[in-house]
């Protein structure tokens, strides 16, 4: 059996007593695109979040390119995209700088950057379509520009397994169509996504595989499209623009 | 005579120009960590640190440093923790620090007023040993802020990319934190205890009136954080006043000057962003790849222009020409 990208075993996860995650199993093989999906509550954003190591777990078991989260060092394999609304904080920052960020796993201590850390800023910039805009401070740019900024931030890891949590939440359709673009060409070169999402939107044609989650256990790990069975789990909310089609219809 | 003749002004303007660095870089951390009043609790911590010095006969520079690293990693951890309660427990650390400083100078038969010079600054106290402690904490503080920025920035910018990104996040935080305390305990010579947050925060509040970067932002902060604080001590050499209270003065005027010109600045960026998109000039630019047509239904708003009706979409104008939509 090849190796899995992520391995999730019985994870059971308590925020404030309330049992959030209950025995979930999920195995991700490399190159696999597989999307979280589950009404609000039902643990997805918290799934991801364990699986990268942000949230303890009570019980069962996390390994990323087989090796039990609690030993895994090889955080330069593994890029994250977290769930915000903004990219900004209390002091300004451009674009690149914020990008830069994302070689951290890969830079020793007092080291400048290195050419290649260049090369690779600038392309996970391109790849985003921010090329322009690199030098502006991220806080001037629209919520679905800053979002992009973040998913540039993990691209510029380089990493074998993108986590995105929910990226295109509160994105502008020409955001997210960006954002499709960027993830077919990171697909194509044979890397592996997790990402949660609320809608499939434009990434529908790129998801191998649906994960629904409900009230903390798997309800649905399969092909799409979802059966009709768990369809209303999937697909909870109410959409903003009427044009938008559903994942489901 | 000039000022530099004198010895106890030449220690005065090391402290003053060390203090005007390594103030405003970890300075510019907390601020953009949302803590700009952390250096502001450490000050009242550290008081505690200097009466138990006077009450002890050890330097009060060594007890400050010690009781203000304790204080300042309580509140880290406070924060970590991130529970509503945090300001309270916060509070109650800042009161207790002044309450334990002035209450331990009584139990040493001083008085508050022997307090004085640690408050606000004074220039006669800067004693030779302490010049080597204040230039070393000092340096290091430097060095650190500076050698560690990626580090730091990716810290206080996003903490779960950073755990993500497999940096030790909570061995930074604590750092950042011990890194506020010792600043404040070399401060207190030039600033004071109360007005050293000022000098944390002001140069960088001023400096990013004019930045948009990270590095811009920071390097500015340290340039005008070291113009406040020496001519700052030059002025209140000359007119004899608590140098915390010039220093801060005039770092205050200094925003007070950078604040329009920066909001003019912004107003001429977002002028020079606009006019450079080909979509508000006059040069035919058809949208990108588009998902629907635009019709009463689509929900994205219609504006009427001229001859035809726009669709406020993201932001833009699209209008329909043939089968395309243009960029109004």
């Amino acid at each position: 059996m090849s190796q899995c990208v992520l391995d999730v075993r019985n994870a059971q996860v308590r925020l404030d007593e309330r049992l959030v995650l209950n025995g979930i199993d999920l195995a991700v093989a490399p190159g696999e695109v597989v999307a979280v999906l589950g009404p609000n509550g039902s643990g997805k954003s918290t799934l991801v979040r364990a699986a990268v190591g942000l949230i303890p777990l009570a019980a069962g078991e996390v390994r990323l390119f087989g090796t039990p989260l609690s030993r895994f060092r090889e955080w330069a394999r593994v890029g994250y995209v977290p769930q915000r609304t903004t990219a900004a904080s209390g002091v300004p920052a451009t674009v690149r700088e914020v990008v830069t960020s994302g070689r951290l796993a890969r830079r020793r201590l007092f080291r400048p950057l290195t050419h290649a850390d260049r090369e690779s800023v600038e392309r996970a910039i391109e790849l985003v379509g921010l090329t322009e805009q690199a030098d502006r401070d991220v806080e001037a740019l629209s919520g679905g520009q800053q979002q992009r900024v973040l998913i540039a931030r993990a691209a510029a890891t380089e990493p074998e397994l993108l986590v995105l949590d929910e990226p295109n939440a509160g994105v502008d359709r020409r955001s997210q169509e960006a954002f499709a673009r960027a993830l077919r060409t990171f697909v194509a070169s044979g890397r592996t996504v997790l990402l949660v999402l609320h809608e499939m939107g434009p990434l529908e044609t790129l998801v191998d595989r649906a994960v629904v989650l409900d009230a903390g256990m798997v309800a649905y790990n399969g092909p799409l499209p979802v059966p009709l069975s768990v369809a209303g789990l999937a697909h909870d909310h109410v959409h903003g623009d009427v044009t938008e089609r559903g994942l489901f219809g | 005579m000039s000022l530099l003749d004198y010895d106890f002004m030449q220690r005065a303007l090391i402290a003053a120009v060390l203090t005007g660095l390594a103030a405003p870089a970890i300075g510019t951390y907390l601020v953009q960590r949302r803590l700009a009043l952390m250096g502001d609790g450490i000050g009242h911590v550290a008081l505690t640190g200097v009466a138990a010095g006077i009450l002890t006969g050890f330097a009060p520079v060594w007890t400050a440093a010690l009781v203000a690293i304790a204080g300042a990693v309580t509140i880290e951890l406070v924060r970590a923790r991130g529970k509503a309660s945090a300001d309270v427990a916060l509070a109650i650390l800042f009161y207790g620090g002044i309450a334990g400083g002035v209450l331990l100078i009584g139990l040493a038969d001083s008085t508050p007023a022997d307090l004085h010079a640690y408050l606000f600054g004074s220039i006669l106290t800067v004693a030779p040993s302490d010049v080597w402690t204040i230039a070393v904490l000092g340096a290091i503080v430097i060095v650190l802020c500076v050698g560690l920025r990626p580090q730091l920035f990716a810290v206080c910018q996003d903490e779960e990319f950073a755990r993500v990104a497999g940096l030790p996040v909570k061995l930074y935080s604590v750092l950042i934190a011990v890194m506020a305390a010792v600043t404040v305990t070399v401060s207190m010579r030039t600033v004071g205890l109360l007005l050293v947050s000022a000098l944390m925060v002001v140069p960088v509040a001023t400096s990013q009136q004019l930045t948009r970067g990270f590095k811009a932002t920071f390097t500015l902060a340290l340039v005008l954080g070291v113009a406040a604080s020496v001519s700052g001590l030059v002025f209140a050499y000359h007119v004899d006043v608590a140098p915390g209270a010039s220093i801060v003065v005039i770092a205050l005027a200094g925003f007070a000057l950078a604040w329009p010109v920066g909001t003019a600045l912004r107003r001429v960026r977002a002028a020079r962003i606009n006019g450079e998109d080909p979509r508000l000039g006059e040069a035919h630019v058809a949208a990108e790849s588009h998902p629907h047509r635009h019709s009463e239904q689509c929900g994205h708003p219609a504006v009427e222009h001229e001859d035809h009706t726009d669709y406020l979409h993201d932001g833009h104008l699209h209008a329909q020409h043939g089968a395309h939509y243009d960029e109004h």
